[in-house]
């Protein structure tokens, strides 16, 4: 076997491991986060302070029976959640979680990462589709919608950076932050990406497909079992990939305080900063009420495209000047 | 009494309402109307004019025929005034759902216990019924029950017929 | 005002073959009991929504013609879940008057604090629920800590926590302590302070004001044709509350105010019930200043006899205007017992309040609204 094909092999089962790692750290994370900010104590049952929860959960999860419901469409119906789920996994293999702990170096591994997580948008609909459910499709019309449009201001924010360091890879955006982070410069960029992520993401207070109260749970109303805990990875691990999407273009990557090894020790930095933000989303999540579905148009196309696009103009002749 | 309730009655009694003063120490509302039921649009559209809401709607089966009682209120000072209708033969009472828009659930609730028909009510479907019990009509009473309407008339306390204090004792 | 109307006009032009139905309950997170609302639609606007009733119907009106006062007592207690003393004292009211009977003055008095302290028990669960409407998930878990001490405090002296029997005909059942006031003194001390907590975490959101405001518009003139009462018709600016209107019990004792809306919004009804809960502290701190001594319950017969005729009692209940309409036939159970509660009143505002809004708004607006199913159904 040659050395490269191994080396894949043993990198894919570490990223599907992470990303199994990843939701149920967050699961346990937004929990607990979301308790304490409820001031109740939360997961207690399950091993110290509810420790292993997630665990049990993931096996109930896993023994449940998939249902699906009469009318839909079946092979769709089961399609969907893997179709969430997948490409999901592959930004993954891209992020740069220390100077050398990079599956695959790519020069376009920007680009890579957002086109991935942009399919999600597509098994969403799928979803929504086949599950022959008013809800669901309301959901579905929702998501694909506010998906779609926030990518722009996601990505002319995101285009702001680039111009400053003329790279779409990763290490080289991390190598340019050598003196100080990107975020110092481009608030404004950072601040559009974030809240654009949030969106992204489904979550609150931009969780509009799912919008309890009003959809009961949006494109993923049928789904039980596996099936709802693929959405529920995917979720998890897109939250991830946003995160450090954020870290690595404005807060400098795996870079801080040298630490021993640091070509690969650096992924504790890397982490402590994405579970920062991944903090900061849980924490808006359980702070604000939902906005409403025209709202979250009108402040997409209102606000936040006019302001990215500014400040990318604004960049721009900086850049030039400079 | 108010002025404002005095104005009221005055104009009722232009239109020849019976309007009839009551104890509300003891009865707990002011004024009083027997109506025939041809008569009671025009109430209810006067007394809309006079800002009095509708408080509910309620059947109540005697004989000879059943009642509708309707409550009137005001928002702006203490004025009930219960207006009380008897069905026709067919059980048939005017519907008032177009001039107070509140009564249409209540005369569909009406409709569901007694069975009244509210003629012109657009939309007489059984409310708090479901709708295989739409002749269920639960609150007519047995035969055996049955009152006559002048028997459930007000009287004060000191008039009561004393015939039921021995059953009383036993 | 007008940001949830202005898109659609109540469409009677959409091709037939645009329209669906959907069916909102009756298991649905918003709609906080059996209520089931059946919506035409138009994309994501509702053209008609059309309330169905009646799957928590108990027909309590039938059981109250075939039972004395005591034994429909506890019926009383079942119908608005959230708030069932105001039912337990319109009904014990009614009979008082008919029959008669003196109540004590510290019976009064404990009827007024431990009423009001529901009412405070109803605006915490509502305030909460509201916001879990609006998909705020944080604020009904603060409510909650705040009910279960009001709950905890009732629950000492009428020993239950949800649907009350505790009144009687001629006072209370059982007397109020001194643990019980100084327990309540604190909790005033204390629920004012977290007032402040509600309004960070809530009243100044800006995303909560985009969400209530001008939505779920009920205006005066609506109000008076659908006989909203409570603090749906207050919020619309309307004056109006049994306690001031026509003082029952010891109320005209107090000195409170009627908070008022100008809108009819629900951002308007939410701040008449937040500030409604403020001067329901007022009456308790002051019925607890004057509080007299004396009997809790006064000697009343075992079987009550009632005059012949018809007599109504109105209360305020936490969600509006209720009134027992009684007529008897002598002896002592009556012949026809009539309860008009409010929420029936005030959800029927519904098929006009949702026509041409987003379904988002309807979550909004009932909301608002502050519904009890059950109480409803009855």
């Amino acid at each position: 076997m040659p050395p490269e094909l191994l080396r894949m092999i043993i990198a894919a089962v570490l990223v599907v491991a992470f990303v199994f790692l990843n939701a149920m750290i967050l699961g346990y994370m937004e929990r607990k986060v979301s308790a304490h900010i409820q001031r109740r104590p939360g997961l207690m049952e399950v091993g110290p302070h509810g420790v292993l929860q997630l665990i049990i959960d993931g096996l109930k999860l896993i023994g449940k029976q998939l249902v699906v419901p009469e009318g839909s469409n079946r092979f769709l119906f089961r399609l969907a959640p893997l179709l969430s789920f997948a490409p999901c996994v592959l930004p993954f293999v891209v992020i740069p979680f220390s100077k050398k702990l990079q599956i695959v170096s790519m020069d376009i591994s920007l680009i890579f990462i957002l086109a991935m997580t942009s399919i999600n948008v597509i098994a969403i609909l799928v979803a929504g589709w086949a599950s022959n459910n008013k809800y669901s499709l309301f959901g579905t019309f929702r998501s694909v919608a506010q998906a779609v449009s926030y990518e722009i201001p996601m990505l002319l924010s995101l285009l702001s950076i680039i111009l400053m360091t003329s790279t779409f890879s990763l290490q080289g955006i991390i190598a340019a932050q050598k003196y100080y982070w990107f975020i110092l410069v481009q608030p404004l960029a950072f601040i559009i990406y974030f809240v654009s992520g949030l969106a992204e993401t489904n979550r609150a207070p931009f969780d509009i497909p799912e919008a309890e109260s009003e959809l009961t749970a949006g494109f993923h109303t049928e789904y039980s079992g596996m099936g709802f805990s693929f959405f529920f990875l995917a979720e998890y691990a897109n939250m991830f990939t946003v995160c450090s999407i954020a870290t690595v273009l404005f807060l400098g990557g795996w870079k801080g305080i040298p630490l021993p090894l640091g070509d690969f020790t650096g992924i504790v930095w890397f982490l402590l900063k994405v579970y920062g933000l991944l903090f900061v989303m849980i924490w808006a999540r359980w702070t604000y009420p939902r906005v409403r579905f025209d709202q979250l148009m009108s402040f997409c196309w209102k606000y936040l495209i006019p302001f990215a696009l500014a400040n990318l103009l604004i960049t721009a002749v900086v850049v030039k000047l400079i | 009494m108010h002025p404002a309730t005095e104005k009221l009655v005055s104009l009722l009694k232009e239109k020849s309402f019976a309007v009839e003063a009551c104890d509300y120490a003891q009865r707990g509302y002011h004024l009083e109307i027997d109506l025939e039921a041809d008569r009671l649009r025009e109430l209810a559209q006067c007394l809309l004019a006079e800002e009095m809401y509708l408080v509910f709607v309620g059947g109540l089966h005697v004989a000879p025929a059943i009642e509708v009682v309707y409550q009137f209120a005001s928002y702006d000072r203490a004025c009930r005034l219960v207006v009380r209708v008897a069905a026709d033969g067919d059980n048939k009472v005017p519907t008032i759902s177009d001039i107070y828009h509140g009564a249409n659930w209540h005369e569909r609730e009406t409709r569901d216990f007694f069975g009244v028909d509210f003629v012109g009510h657009p939309n007489l479907i059984p409310l708090i019924l479901a709708e295989e019990d739409v002749d269920l009509k639960p609150l007519l009473k047995a035969d055996d029950d049955l009152k006559e309407s002048a028997a459930l008339r007000w009287v004060t306390v000191e008039e009561q017929p004393e015939t039921e204090e021995k059953a009383d004792k036993d | 005002m007008e940001t949830a109307q202005l898109n659609l006009e109540p469409a009677t032009d959409i091709p037939h073959d645009n329209r669906y139905y959907l069916n909102m309950g009756p298991q649905h997170p918003s709609t906080h009991g059996v209520l089931r609302v059946l919506l035409e639609m138009d994309g994501e606007y509702i053209i008609n929504p059309q309330p169905v009733l009646g799957y928590g119907h108990r027909m309590h009106e039938k059981m109250a013609e075939h039972k004395n006062w005591m034994a429909f007592m506890p019926n009383t207690g079942r119908m608005d879940y959230a708030a069932a003393l105001p039912y337990n004292h319109g009904y014990v009211a009614l009979y008082e008057r008919l029959c008669g009977i003196e109540v004590p003055e510290r019976a009064e008095y404990i009827r007024v604090i431990t009423s009001e302290l529901n009412r405070l028990v109803s605006h915490h669960l509502w305030l909460g629920a509201f916001l879990l409407d609006l998909g705020a998930f944080t604020p009904i878990l603060y409510t909650f800590i705040d009910r279960e001490k009001v709950l905890d405090i009732l629950e000492d002296i009428t020993g239950s926590r949800l649907t009350y029997c505790y009144f009687r005909v001629g006072g209370v059942s059982k007397d109020i302590d001194d643990k019980f006031v100084e327990r309540t003194r604190e909790f005033i001390k204390y629920q004012r302070q977290r007032f402040d907590v509600y309004n960070k975490l809530v009243t100044g959101n800006i995303i909560f004001i985009k969400r209530a405001e001008g939505v779920g518009v009920i205006s005066k003139d609506m109000a008076l044709r659908y006989g909203v009462t409570g603090p749906v018709a207050r919020g619309s600016g309307i004056n109006y509350d049994v306690r001031k209107n026509e003082p029952y019990s010891v109320y005209s004792k107090f000195d409170f105010e009627i908070p008022l809306g100008q809108n009819g919004d629900s951002l308007d009804r939410y701040m008449v019930r937040l500030n409604e809960m403020e001067q329901s502290l007022r009456i308790i701190e002051q019925a607890l200043d004057q509080l007299p001594e004396g009997p809790y319950l006064a000697k009343a017969p075992k079987k009550l006899k009632m005059p012949v005729g018809d007599s109504s009692f109105s209360v305020e209940a936490a969600r509006g205007e209720l009134t027992y309409y009684m007529i008897s036939g002598g002896g002592d159970i009556p012949y026809r017992l009539k309860i008009r509660v409010p929420s029936y009143s005030n959800l029927s505002v519904l098929p006009e309040l949702g026509q041409g809004i987003l379904l988002s708004d309807l979550v909004t607006a009932m909301g608002s609204l502050d519904l009890v199913i059950p109480e409803i159904d009855r």
